[in-house]
């Protein structure tokens, strides 16, 4: 029997696992795979569009008080950022930005995204120093098929910055072929691998007289923030990368660090583990049987967090007849009224689609709701992508809404 | 303005424009095609895939049924590296009525249909995910069709032999000096330029788009754009190709073909080739016919649907869209409303476009004078270059062991992986390399729909999620030096997302409905490309926006 149980091991689940780990409660992270977070930049976005993000999440946490914003507070957002920046700097892998001035940073399209903290390797990239008119390169490898250098500087250019692309020779290695970002980060772990990428930085730098160099996010998985200050130092020029398609390594940096501090805190985390339903006594969650091999495996708990994420992380699913359901515990959903309802005519239209809004309605204290507003389960909490209201992607909350409910449900 | 001389223009890039064009060329008559999108843009790139054994048409239009038998002999034979060789069940379950077997037989005999009836266990070893309660099985000479791959080859072919065969170029009037149709007027949508074409004939070969072209010349030729919509589902759950045996309806067909299985189609009058939508309620009404021929069947994961308009010429009134014959005609303008100078193929489906262009040929040759023979029934098609031999539906040689009648769905990966290429794929659903995507650039795709059609790229489960950010920015390195700017390269990714988008809609659910919102986060999210449409617009010879070739569905 564990204190808490947390389902899902993404962001918001980790940081609920992490809270609850802290004040010395037996916690396990019980999940079907790694979450969404290899999948994203790897930086912290707290709300896109603005640039004091603390400002827009109060206004916004105003007008739409079921926000996942307004349901975790102010105080919760701060504190949840604060601890995610200690486990990094510990972790020797710092986060820089600010709560309350959006950084610009290049994407491997060569558009500048908005975003509050992004580690320390990638923060020579902010448009704002991009724009001091000194030159800057954008490098890659040929055989690297999620970054083209050429396209990137040309949209750079476009937006008033200084910047040429280059392709890099893949330094020797004993490998012949199939260089994922996975790949090119351990590789970049080796200091010979390294020497040679930095003695070609540092020509380009001599020809070129670059202030700074744009690489892909591929510079190292465990030992990011050495890889960068090593290669400055050879190169003359100040390092930034910038966040490849999914898997993202600096998304798997982000997991990595959070994993090691609840082990070390004494969690426990099992993957592998699809929780498919669940037994309670009224309103209190008494058990959740996972997937296993040859039969289900029953987990116990006292308490539970499900972070099992929307439609992207897998929590919400919808059948050909269209009905959305939440996949582990059956709990209701709060939906747009019909088929017709899910999606807009463009893609990339400026409000998303409703049916990626599909989630759990919840109390004050994330405790689900049902359509008449009664609690479902007094001993479970929903956070991050599950609930309800928001469109993380369009809105640019994903990290920062995951980590403010995540943390909010470790604290209560 | 630039001004062009031949014996024949054919209008239209389908696979009856391209036959023509070949036949013509083959005996020796100068031709020029033109084409206001890709080949393949219209009719041809939007079906699925079937080579008819005729079987379908036995009893409402037996003259169909006898062409498509013929056809489908002599097609195998002059382009088998685009045939896979599935065959064909008609199958009575217990929805259909069950007298209709014999019939079906009887007329199958009537109108030279070559049919075996076979036992329902042995369709069972064949095909084990059919229905058991299926009651009687008819096999056919049913087969499987890369239409893109052989209007490719055959223009291919055309072009060896001397034919003139432009793309992107949009008739935009005829030139009619009294009562004789002289010319046309294009338009280069690439450049915008106009070009005049002086002919002695113009062939409108333009499909579901026939009646635009000939109002342009002063006469009305009625072509009902019958829509057919049909699903790809992510499983070969069949090898062969399954029809329900009763008459044509509705959902009542299932092709396999490269990595998925098609169900199709419905029959929808629509009242403009170039405007219609897809309903939720056709996705639903075929999922349920797909239970009644393969239980579980929604359990599969659909991949996107689509939609083509069948160039159904209407000579008289009839009741309903499916009762218009299937067969085709050749309108002789002056005999039918004296205009001369001009003759339409209207009709016909895809299995026998090569009849239909012999028989126009035959009929223009002999106005010119030219006493050539038709040879397009004998000569084999050569294959693209950018088809990979290892992509080919059916690996093709002289060698008989070496032959295979299927295609393999491990073929392509043994490749990769004995190539040592799996860094190099970059549509890593369909496996397609750089290489073949280089090719396909090389060989004159404009934008990123165009290449999918030569080589697929984009068409798998992840619907382009990874591969349209690889291959826009090849198609940037590759042409940028030809006046590829990066408004272009946008512009070509925001116009092929859109153009995905239309077709998921209707079958976004499951693993699908995650995908696309995978999709977004990458675009939206990693990639903001929408913080680059300021920074996108169409140009570069990209031709993502004109109005000639936009197909913007319907809304449902």
């Amino acid at each position: 029997m564990y204190d808490t149980i947390v389902i899902g091991a993404g962001l918001s689940g980790m940081l609920a696992a992490i809270g609850r780990a802290e004040r010395g409660e037996k916690v396990l992270v019980l999940a079907k795979g790694h979450g969404a977070t290899h999948w994203s930049t790897g930086c912290i976005d707290l709300l896109a569009d603005v640039d004091d993000p603390l400002a827009g999440i109060t206004q916004l946490a105003i007008q739409r008080p079921h926000h996942p914003y307004a349901l975790a507070g102010p105080a919760m957002i701060e504190q949840g950022i604060a601890r995610v920046r200690a486990i990094g700097e510990a972790a020797g892998y710092p986060f820089a930005g600010s709560l309350n001035r959006n950084l610009l940073l290049p994407t491997a399209l060569g558009a500048l995204r908005p975003t509050a903290f992004a580690p320390a390797t990638m923060i020579a990239g902010d448009a704002r120093q991009l724009r001091d008119g000194r030159p800057t390169l954008i490098a890659g490898f040929a055989e690297l098929r999620d970054f083209f250098p050429p396209l990137i500087a040309a949209n750079l250019r476009a937006q008033g910055i200084a910047a040429e692309a280059a392709q890099l020779a893949l330094p020797p290695t004993q490998r012949q072929h199939d260089f994922s970002p996975v790949t090119l980060a351990r590789l970049c772990e080796q200091p010979a691998f390294r020497a040679n990428l930095g003695e070609q930085l540092a020509a380009h730098v001599r020809k070129g007289g670059y202030a700074r160099i744009g690489l892909p996010a591929i510079l190292g998985l465990r030992h990011a923030t050495e890889v960068v200050r090593d290669l400055q130092n050879r190169a003359g020029a100040l390092i930034f990368e910038i966040p490849t398609l999914p898997v993202s390594v600096a998304g798997m940096r982000l997991y990595q660090i959070l994993e090691d501090e609840l082990l070390r805190l004494g969690g426990r985390i099992q993957l592998g583990g699809f929780v498919q339903r669940a037994e309670h006594i009224g309103d209190t969650l008494v058990a959740v049987f996972s997937e296993a091999a040859a039969r289900e495996q029953r987990h116990t708990a006292r308490r539970w967090v499900l972070a099992t994420g929307g439609i992207l992380g897998g929590g919400v699913r919808a059948t050909p007849e269209g009905h959305l359901h939440e996949t582990a515990l059956a709990l209701p959903l709060q939906t747009p009224d019909g088929r017709a309802g899910w999606f807009a005519p463009r893609f990339l239209n400026d409000q998303g689609h409703p049916v990626f809004q599909s989630g759990v309605r919840v109390d004050q204290r994330l405790r689900p709701l049902d359509a008449a507003d009664r609690l479902v389960y007094e001993n479970v909490q929903v956070v991050g992508g599950a609930l309800a209201g928001y469109d993380p992607i369009r809105e640019g909350c994903l990290e920062g809404a995951a980590i403010a409910t995540g943390w909010a449900a470790g604290q209560a | 303005m630039q001004t062009l001389s031949t014996d024949v223009l054919v209008i239209g890039g389908g696979a009856t424009g391209t036959g023509c064009a070949l036949d013509l060329a083959m005996r020796g008559i100068r031709c020029i095609l033109v084409e206001k999108g890709d080949l393949t843009h219209g009719t041809t790139g939007r079906y699925h895939g079937l080579l008819h054994s005729g079987g379908r048409y036995v009893t409402k239009d037996p003259q169909s049924a006898t062409e498509c038998a013929h056809e489908n002999a002599i097609l195998r034979r002059i382009m088998p590296h685009c045939i896979e060789q599935t065959s064909g069940f008609f199958v009575i379950t217990p929805w259909d009525d069950e007298s209709y077997g014999d019939v079906f037989v009887a007329n199958c005999h009537r109108t030279g249909v070559p049919v075996q009836e076979i036992s329902v266990a042995e369709m069972l070893r064949r095909e084990p995910a059919l229905n058991p309660r299926i009651s009687r099985v008819f096999e056919v000479h049913d087969a499987s069709a890369d239409s893109f791959l052989a209007t490719h080859s055959v223009a291919l072919a055309a072009r060896e032999y001397g034919a003139d065969i432009r793309t992107y170029h949009n008739v935009v009037d005829l030139v009619r000096v009294g009562d004789r149709v002289v010319g046309a007027i294009v338009e280069d949508l690439r450049s915008g330029e106009r070009i005049r074409i002086d002919c002695t004939y113009v062939l409108n070969a333009a499909g579901a788009w026939a009646g635009k072209i000939a109002a342009m010349a002063g006469v009305t030729v009625t072509v009902v754009p019958g829509k057919g919509t049909m699903v790809a589902m992510n499983h070969r759950m069949v090898n062969t190709v399954v029809n329900r045996c009763k008459l044509p309806s509705d959902g009542d067909i299932i092709v396999p073909i490269h990595t998925v299985a098609v169900i199709g189609t419905t029959d929808v009058h629509v009242p403009d080739p170039d405007v219609f939508g897809i309903e939720p309620e056709e996705i639903q009404f075929m999922l349920d016919e797909g239970e009644k021929l393969i239980p579980g069947f929604r359990q599969y994961r659909a991949l996107r649907a689509w939609a083509g308009v069948r160039p159904l010429y209407k000579d008289k009134d009839v009741a309903s869209d499916r009762d218009i014959p299937r067969t085709f005609k050749l309108l002789d303008h002056e005999e039918r409303d004296g205009v001369s100078g001009i003759l339409s193929i209207v009709g016909g489906k895809w299995t026998t476009y090569r009849l239909m262009a012999e028989q126009t040929v035959n009929e223009l040759a002999r106005r010119l004078g030219n006493t050539q023979p038709c040879r397009t029934a004998s000569e084999v098609l050569p294959v693209p270059r950018f088809e990979h031999r290892a992509h080919a539906m059916v690996t093709v040689s002289p060698d008989p062991a070496a032959q295979t009648p299927h295609y393999w769905l491990g073929k392509p990966l043994a490749l990769v992986e004995s190539e040592h290429a799996a860094g190099e794929l970059i549509c890593e659903c369909e496996l397609v390399t750089r290489d073949r995507i280089v090719a396909a650039i090389d060989a004159g795709a404009y934008n990123l729909d165009d290449i999918r059609r030569d080589v697929r790229m984009g068409m798998g489960p992840c619907q382009g999620g990874w591969c349209i950010y690889r291959t826009a920015n090849l198609l940037y390195e590759r042409r940028c030096a030809d006046g590829l700017s990066h408004t272009h390269a946008n512009e070509a990714i925001l116009h092929f997302l859109q153009e995905r988008w239309k077709g998921l809609t209707p079958v976004l659910w499951g693993d699908q409905l995650r995908q696309a919102r995978l999709d977004e986060l990458i675009y939206a999210g990693v990639l903001g490309i929408h913080r680059l449409r300021a920074l996108a617009e169409p140009g570069g010879g990209l031709v993502t926006q004109h109005p000639a070739i936009a197909t913007e569905y319907v809304q449902a």
